[in-house]
């Protein structure tokens, strides 16, 4: 069992508003790279309980075991979700590199951002990739409202297209304002309810973040 | 005021702002607490908290160290700074308190790093690395100021002044006060501030004390609390 220790583990930041589906996207992404051999550890910044973070560390970790309890941590941010992952990301990056110090055999870390408004951007220090997501349910105006979530991230994720009929939303609208707004940047339309499109995610943040690297260490080694 | 003091002034201002990345908006220093288990607090009382802060527990421990971290980084005593992270970390007797502090603390240390090429600094961090060091904050930041070249007097100020900022943000923020009292809070304060700051200034590691028991048993139940807006 070798691997290289490299500058630092690929960081994927998750950002979008309140109730837009970023722990749920997590619990449906986590898995699928799990069962690629990737090993993962989970930041969930909240703005006012560590809920999302006890759910994931249940649902991935106890009931499944796709990671180790102790690699899912919640950070509280003081009311501050966008100062936490931008202008001061420090307590961010300190959990991160003690993460790192301890477990430098980690394929990915993934950073979730309390729920904010969509002006949510991470700083580069602290992610190397940046999924915005947003949901249907929002209204089919939300990728034409632009703000610098929406505009600058890597991979736009738009959930619950389940949603659309009963809330009048069109999902061709979405579309075309995300292209038009987001030009050759991609977006994804997603229903993490019944995991559509979890896979097309999960592809980007192999080929766009991971540069399609095998994992450092294989399932058999890691538990064996 | 010649050219030296305005730079020492502007890396006051730097260091004090919150715009400082070193993670202190996240602390309510045990305020959340009290807030949840009393939810009618005046901004009065805010201002009480935070005078028994100063006076039982951040002046007499806090300050004494930072200014003594400063003067060790300024004679190059780095022994003695080794020996004051110790004492330091183990007197933050509530866990997430002292996390937050060795966080904060490593965090302000390495910004400084970016700009400010220090040997203390790097032996610190270096000491860091292996584990000889916390980090604690009180002592990381009077390393700081020593390589921003302030002197013990205004970094005492900005140290307290940081303090209350951090109290008094995380009290408007949970809507205790509103933008008007914080800023009254912080200007009423400004007398024991100084106060504290003067009478603390030549103090040696020998008279650290605190006494604040009260205020350690509602930072505990923090520790336990469900839902929160705040690390400490």
């Amino acid at each position: 069992m070798v691997w290289q220790m490299t500058d630092r583990i690929p960081r994927l930041g998750i950002g979008g508003p309140v109730g837009s589906g970023k722990s749920m996207l997590i619990e449906r992404v986590v898995p699928v790279l799990a069962s690629k051999g990737y090993s993962i550890s989970i930041i969930s910044n909240d703005v006012i309980s560590k809920e999302d973070a006890d759910r994931m560390r249940k649902n991935l970790a106890t009931d499944r075991g796709l990671l180790p309890e102790n690699l899912v941590i919640g950070i509280a941010t003081g009311g501050c979700p966008h100062t936490a992952i931008r202008e001061d990301p420090s307590i961010n990056i300190s959990v991160i590199e003690e993460i790192e110090e301890k477990h430098p055999e980690l394929d990915l870390i993934i950073i979730e951002s309390g729920g904010d408004n969509i002006t949510t951007t991470f700083s580069p220090s602290l992610a190397d990739y940046f999924i915005y997501i947003i949901d249907v349910a929002g209204g089919d105006k939300y990728p034409r409202k632009r703000g610098l979530g929406i505009e600058s991230c890597d991979l736009l994720v738009i959930n619950k297209i389940d949603l659309a009929p009963h809330v009048g939303a069109d999902l061709n609208v979405m579309e075309q304002d995300a292209v038009r707004i987001r030009k050759d940047k991609p977006y994804v339309f997603v229903n993490c309810k019944n995991n559509i499109g979890i896979d097309k995610v999960s592809e980007h943040i192999v080929r766009d973040l991971l540069f399609d690297s095998p994992p450092k260490v294989t399932l058999s080694n890691r538990h064996g | 005021m010649n050219i030296d003091d305005m730079r020492q002034d502007l890396g006051m201002m730097q260091i004090s702002d919150s715009f400082f990345p070193t993670g202190l908006y996240a602390n309510s220093n045990g305020l959340e607490s009290i807030f949840q288990n009393n939810k009618k607090i005046t901004h009065l009382e805010v201002g009480k908290i935070i005078e028994t802060q100063l006076k039982q527990q951040i002046g007499p421990t806090d300050l004494i160290v930072m200014e003594n971290a400063l003067k060790f980084a300024s004679a190059r005593e780095f022994d003695k700074i080794l020996e004051l992270d110790m004492k330091m970390n183990s007197l933050k007797n509530i866990k997430e308190v002292r996390e937050a502090s060795k966080r904060s603390g490593i965090q302000l240390v390495r910004c400084i790093r970016e700009f400010i090429k220090d040997e203390i600094i790097e032996e610190y961090l270096r000491c860091h690395q292996i584990g000889m060091i916390s980090g604690a904050y009180p002592v990381s930041f009077g390393l700081c100021a020593n390589a921003l070249e302030i002197g013990s007097q205004k970094a005492g100020l900005m140290f307290l002044y940081g303090f209350i900022v951090s109290v008094v943000g995380a009290a408007s923020r949970m809507g205790i006060i509103q933008h008007y009292q914080a800023q009254k809070i912080i200007h009423e304060l400004k007398p024991l501030i100084a106060q504290i700051v003067s009478e603390s200034i030549d103090k040696s590691t020998k008279e650290i004390w605190q006494f604040a028991p009260h205020l350690e048993i509602l930072q505990m139940h923090h520790e336990r609390i469900d839902y929160k807006m705040f690390i400490t």
